[in-house]
């Protein structure tokens, strides 16, 4: 116990920093990927899937993610998988964070003025055509700073991957809790880590969002 | 054995209930804290002293770019090594309160930035003081103006009331924990749960964007 | 302090800039007690910004400026607050708390400034209401009403505080032509019942009709003082001919 000195602890929280990080950009990857695919079938198909996808959204909003987590591991074993804490955290956390992109990206593409779309089916486009040369495009730009700010939210939710056993930062800390005893001391530094990874985006964020309100 | 089998889980009911009453009262409780921690928080930001500022100012991105679970861990299990000992349902409300009072600080703030100068002159001119001019005149039109990305913050607070159960607070999560841990019906258990979880999410969403304009800021037109 | 000797309103040598912008270039002006003073003049000749010195909207650079015998000093939150006791506004744009019933405007002052008790409050604010002829208008919001209505209801909110002064910032700029009259009848009732008005103002009719003295500035200074008749029939000024031609060959087009 007292063979832990206050270097290993940050050591050992240094070492789980990566698991964070990936978890992370597979989340948000995977959002970002199955976010889009869900955003072009709402609009394309805004009465039959996009009702779906409005259902789908609302579940995971409506849910805390501490139950999704639970709910998917323990379904994987379920369906006959081999529950594994890294599996069903990034399925997890990828649908998650996909739910809250779509939403994000579908406001952003409804805020479009209407006269864009008139203006560009009175130019005979087609709607992938209309997507694709004029309302991604604008859509894209107003998206940025809200997709930084999931980025942040989905950083700090990777802490709750921690329940379902995946050893990340938050877990590393229970762990090294339970030998050293120094909660405050333990919590304290990977409170502060979890902020030196989530407010620079933050501040980008803002930045973006301050940029975006002068240009437009 | 049946796939799904809801039988144990149902039995265990009475815990279900217990639990669901006290999200209910950390859901309730925290927000009205944590709102008005937050409106406080804003009129630090906008017209507080400027060390006061600082520090709220340095509170308010500490609370939002760290996990809620280390936060409520730091409060219950680091606050209790460091010798303020609080009980899981104290501790459970200090944090969620502090966490929704810093997105609350930025949300009630851009409302009442949005304040059209003439009504702080009016009000100037009618010899009231700034702390009767933020309290009478800015916040309630400004708290109507961000109602509704306030109530999205409320109801994303009433989902993370979830991770109290990590420090044994005797909410919902934590009785489908307990009935997961003694049935062997984990699946059935969180299921039961996060539909009730959802429901409550849907109806809480709409009593508050219910009650907001009725009994919170008057007839007011928005 | 030579109080009784000086006028209400007593300005000396204001001077005023926004930036690099001199507005006021040295006013003097004296407005005794129970007197209607009219204020016109192009936008941008700076009586707005006249008329919110005065009630300390605007701090003003140099110059001496006394309502009632003590000077105004905007550094002073306390002595701003007795002012502001003394002068009422009424503005453009009505700017009535959106979040409170007509009965709760009139009465958040008198209640949190003068400690008035809520049943006091009340009484009062219903009988500024009939003043107004807005009796029934209570319990109404702001957004219920019609815009002469509102402003109507500011003049009520304004007299709540039973000022020395009340200073009315171009009150029907922003109403419908069919909704002038009802409000300048009101201000016209004030001025005869003795209420000490100064009054900006786009309305050339109501300026004749009611005030005891005119007030024309052009580029940040006074340029000419008379009663309605002087100004308005014999103008001495080429700017005042000019800006009184021009004026009433708009209000005759409406």
């Amino acid at each position: 116990m007292s063979s832990f000195s206050t270097w290993d602890v940050i050591r050992n929280l240094l070492l789980s920093l990566p698991w964070t990080l990936f978890l992370s950009a597979i989340a948000f990857l995977g959002g970002i990927v199955l976010g889009l695919v869900l955003l072009i079938l709402r609009i394309m198909r805004p009465n039959s899937l996009g009702r779906l996808i409005t259902w789908y959204v609302q579940l995971f909003q409506g849910t805390p993610l501490l139950m999704q987590l639970f709910l998917t591991y323990f379904g994987l074993a379920l369906l006959g998988f081999n529950p594994s804490p890294l599996l069903a955290a990034t399925l997890c956390l990828s649908f998650y964070a996909s739910a809250f992109l779509t939403e994000t990206w579908h406001g952003c593409v409804m805020s479009i003025p209407k006269g864009q779309w008139e203006a560009s089916s009175s130019l005979a486009l087609n709607l992938r055509e209309q997507l694709r040369y004029v309302i991604f495009p604008q859509a894209l730009r107003i998206s940025v700073p809200p997709t930084v700010g999931l980025l942040v939210q989905i950083i700090k939710n990777t802490s709750l991957a921690s329940v379902i056993g995946f050893i990340e930062l938050t877990r590393t800390g229970q762990i090294i809790t339970n030998v050293t005893y120094d909660p405050f001391f333990v919590y304290g530094t990977v409170a502060l880590m979890y902020f030196a990874l989530c407010f620079p985006f933050s501040m980008w964020g803002r930045t973006l969002e301050r940029k975006f309100d002068v240009g437009h | 054995m049946k796939v799904l089998d809801f039988s144990d889980v149902i039995t265990a009911w009475p815990l279900f209930i217990s639990g669901f009453f006290m999200t209910c009262f950390l859901t309730l409780a925290s927000c009205l804290l944590g709102t008005l921690l937050g409106t406080l928080c804003a009129w630090v930001r906008l017209q507080g002293p400027s060390l006061l500022k600082l520090i709220v100012a340095a509170y308010v991105e500490l609370f939002r770019n760290t996990p809620f679970i280390i936060q409520i861990f730091f409060i219950f299990f680091g606050l209790a090594s460091a010798g303020f000992k609080m009980g899981a349902i104290v501790a459970s409300l200090v944090a969620l309160t502090l966490n929704l009072g810093a997105y609350a600080c930025e949300i009630v703030r851009a409302g009442i930035q949005a304040t059209p100068k003439g009504q702080v002159e009016a009000a100037q001119s009618l010899a009231l003081n700034r702390w009767q001019i933020f309290t009478r005149v800015m916040v309630a039109p400004g708290l109507a103006r961000v109602w509704p990305a306030l109530v999205s913050q409320l109801v994303i607070m009433m989902l993370a009331t979830s991770v109290c159960s990590q420090i044994s607070a005797e909410e919902i999560s934590y009785s489908a924990n307990f009935v997961a841990g003694k049935t062997f019906r984990s699946f059935e258990s969180f299921m039961v749960v996060t539909a009730c979880y959802l429901v409550i999410a849907i109806f809480f969403r709409k009593l508050l964007l219910w009650v907001g304009p009725r009994f919170i800021f008057g007839r007011m037109k928005f | 302090m030579n109080k009784h000797s000086s006028g209400l309103v007593e300005i000396r040598g204001l001077q005023k800039s926004f930036g690099t912008l001199q507005v006021l270039k040295g006013i003097d002006l004296s407005v005794g007690r129970k007197e209607v003073v009219c204020i016109i003049g192009k936008s941008g000749s700076g009586k707005s910004t006249l008329l919110r010195c005065i009630n300390g909207l605007e701090v003003f650079q140099s110059g001496e400026l006394l309502v009632d015998g003590v000077p105004v000093k905007s550094s002073d939150p306390n002595a701003m607050r007795a002012l502001r006791q003394k002068v009422g506004m009424v503005f453009q744009s009505f700017n009535l708390f959106p979040a409170m019933s007509v009965g709760n405007n009139i009465m958040l002052a008198p209640k949190l400034v003068k400690n008035m008790s809520p049943g006091d409050a009340k009484l009062l604010a219903e009988k500024l209401l009939t003043r107004v002829g807005l009796t029934e208008k209570f319990d109404s919001f702001p957004h219920e009403l019609s815009g002469g209505q509102q402003q109507r209801v500011a003049i009520a909110r304004a007299l709540a505080m039973n000022p020395e002064v009340i200073l009315c910032d171009e009150i029907t700029s922003a109403l419908d032509p069919e909704l002038v009259g009802e409000v300048l009848q009101v201000i016209e009732a004030l001025a005869r019942e003795g209420v000490t008005l100064i009054i900006v103002t786009h309305e050339m009719n109501f300026a004749r009709k009611v005030c005891d003295r005119v007030v024309f500035m052009h580029q940040g200074l006074v340029h000419e003082v008379g009663t309605a008749e002087d100004i308005f029939t014999s103008p001495k000024t080429p700017e005042l001919r000019n800006f009184i031609s021009v004026n009433h060959g708009q209000r005759e087009l409406v």
